[in-house]
């Protein structure tokens, strides 16, 4: 426990923080991820003449859009000290199931994206639950559920011709723009969620200390299966967005989706370990990633050594993780 | 220095009889009974192990109890978990466990008990009054003369006096009837423990019981009604504190004094 400003920290009972010191508060989180954002940016940018276009940052955006979206689902997760493997195959299933209910069922759009949506939540509910119940360690549980629900997808896809959409279905992945605005709105959405409501303001105080939060009269298990159960509603979203984008349904999308959410809540500076974070951080965090795909494809890098770079970061961002918590 | 006046003749708010604990073979807590009287400050001492914690755990429902009962105001109450401690009116301050280092001094206060709006928002959504909860805890602090500048600060960046002066600010916000503190002055120096102590004292004029465990005799003597000892899982020593001395206490929590009548 540091005690660095318990001399401000004593001064005057009736002082209020001004909208000033939240900004500066904020700054001080981020800056760190805010430079290494510029250097590495700065980085391609003078290394790469096409990655200076306007339009190749739109496609930074555009391109991180889907993977933010899930993203936002595994801050919430990561936060409140959980741990979701499984999300990549909750895209599978629900990018599959959506494709079925339209091609094969005719369902309207809005019925098969409704389906699709209450699909992930209920099968990140049920890892959740299980985890609660069973007491498993979440890494061992969501590694069960990465196999077994990509096998799910395999079964409902197979021998499936899961293409060709309606318009109405489409348009939710036209262009950068539209996967960008969804995308925005999600991760406005849970940014409130955590900072403004009793269910999310208290991931962070069971991410934070477990224990304390049960003692203090907090429903810590059903707490828990909610964190995993809204993970799971925003995978099934981002698969429904890259379903209307590719406009074909396959159940080898969302492979390793799970890993690179992780790498970019942890990049943007979310904590491993539960108790910090926050959205924006994660939004920094994806865009750092792809920054980085990007600029590299721009400079001929293949993508095998594309992916040795990610984990390369993701390692770094682990080890800055526990370096910081362990100097707090 | 208190009133030390004849508490034990006053009714009793809480009563535990026969509590004990076991972990597998280990026997932490042995049957032990405990009364808490109205407007009291019940002191627990024992050696470390003695199961100080352990009783206090049990009897808040913070840990499932081998056996024994638990009366609230004469009746019998089952007490399985912390809410329902809660709910009866009993607040407790755990060892170790009081904040979450990570959130803000109001989430701490609050946690478990948020207020949220009185309206759509709030029903609908459990979107927190952020506003409601910040007056509240300001009057609370103003009123004990808790110094917490920056209650949106998270509770790591203050110092241990602080961290505990919060913990037991909580005590007076929502306990209605009893208080339990255990080693509220634990790695406190001088100073905050004399703060932390004055704030114990303002609990019972806040009408809280309290039940408080302490290793500081001086404590004991100074601000305690009587005084309970435990040693290796059982109670050895019921006493009114006007009738003991430091030494006295010394020698039963450590066995060389055999414990007589209790009071
Ligand atoms: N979770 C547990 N599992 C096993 N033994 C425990 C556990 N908690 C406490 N004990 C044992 O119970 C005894 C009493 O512990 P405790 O109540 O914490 O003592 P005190 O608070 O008086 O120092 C000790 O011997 C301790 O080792
Ligand atoms: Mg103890």
């Amino acid at each position: 426990m540091t005690q660095l400003d318990s001399s401000t920290a004593v001064s005057n009972p009736g002082s209020e923080a001004g909208p000033f010191d939240v900004l500066k508060h904020n700054f001080l989180q981020i800056w760190q991820v805010l430079a290494a954002l510029a250097l590495i940016y700065g980085f391609f940018f003078i290394m790469s003449e096409p990655f200076r276009s306007f339009d190749t940052l739109l496609s930074i955006f555009g391109q991180a859009s889907i993977l933010a979206i899930l993203a936002c689902g595994t801050t919430i997760v990561l936060i409140s000290g959980g741990l979701d493997l499984s999300v990549g195959s909750i895209f599978a299933v629900v990018g599959v199931a959506v494709g079925i209910f339209m091609a094969e069922w005719g369902l309207p759009p809005f019925m098969a994206v409704g389906l699709g949506l209450l699909m992930g939540a209920a099968l990140g509910a049920l890892n959740g639950t299980i985890q609660v119940i069973t007491k498993v360690p979440a890494f061992i549980v969501t590694l069960g559920g990465l196999t077994a629900y990509k096998g799910l997808a395999e079964i409902l896809a197979s021998g499936r011709d899961l293409s060709r959409f309606p318009d109405a279905f489409t348009f939710l992945g036209t262009g950068n723009t539209t996967p960008m605005i969804i995308m925005f709105a999600v991760a406005i959405l849970t940014g409130l969620f955590l900072t403004k409501t009793r269910l999310g303001s208290r991931a962070f105080a069971i991410g934070g200390n477990e224990e304390v939060a049960r003692l203090s009269g907090v429903p810590v298990a059903k707490s828990r299966i909610y964190y995993y159960m809204l993970g799971g509603l925003l995978a099934g979203l981002a698969a429904i967005v890259e379903v209307a984008k590719l406009n074909f349904a396959m159940p080898a999308r969302g492979q390793s989706y799970e890993l690179y959410a992780i790498a970019a809540v942890v990049i943007g500076g979310t904590s491993l370990f539960g108790g910090r974070g926050g959205v924006g951080k994660t939004l920094l965090g994806m865009f750092i990633m792809q920054t980085i795909i990007v600029g590299l494809s721009y400079m001929g890098v293949g993508t095998s050594y594309q992916r040795i770079a990610i984990g390369a970061i993701i390692i770094v961002a682990v080890y800055w993780d526990v370096w910081r918590r362990s100097t707090r | 220095m208190t009133s030390q006046g004849d508490s034990a003749s006053r009714p009793a708010v809480l009563e535990a009889q026969g509590i004990s604990k076991h972990y597998g073979g280990i026997v932490a807590l042995d049957d032990v009974d405990l009364s808490l009287h109205e407007g009291e400050v019940l002191a627990v001492v024992g050696d470390n192990g003695a199961g100080k914690s352990t009783l206090i755990k049990a009897l808040t429902g913070a840990i499932s109890k081998t056996s024994g009962v638990v009366k609230f105001d004469g009746v019998e109450t089952q007490i399985d978990s912390p809410s329902d401690a809660k709910a009866a009116g009993i607040e407790t301050v755990y060892q170790d466990l009081a904040l979450v280092n990570e959130i803000s001094i109001t989430k701490n206060v609050f946690l478990g008990r948020e207020i949220v709006r009185d309206d759509w928002l709030g029903r609908w959504f459990g979107v927190l009054d952020f506003k409601k909860m910040d007056t509240e805890i300001r009057s609370l602090f103003g009123k004990l003369d808790v110094r917490i500048a920056d209650i949106y600060r998270e509770a790591e960046a203050f110092s241990g006096g602080q961290r505990q002066a919060v913990a037991l600010s909580k005590t007076v916000m929502f306990g209605k009837r009893v208080a339990i503190l255990d080693e509220p002055t634990a790695a406190l120096g001088v100073r905050e423990s004399k703060m932390a102590m004055d704030l114990v004292r303002s609990l019972k004029d806040h009408g809280l019981s309290v039940i408080m465990i302490t290793h500081n005799m001086q404590h004991v003597l100074n601000y305690c009604d009587r005084v309970m000892v435990l040693r290796l899982g059982k109670l050895v020593a019921v006493r009114n504190v006007k009738d003991v001395d430091g030494d006295t206490l010394v020698g039963l929590i450590t066995g060389a004094t055999e414990a007589g009548a209790a009071a």
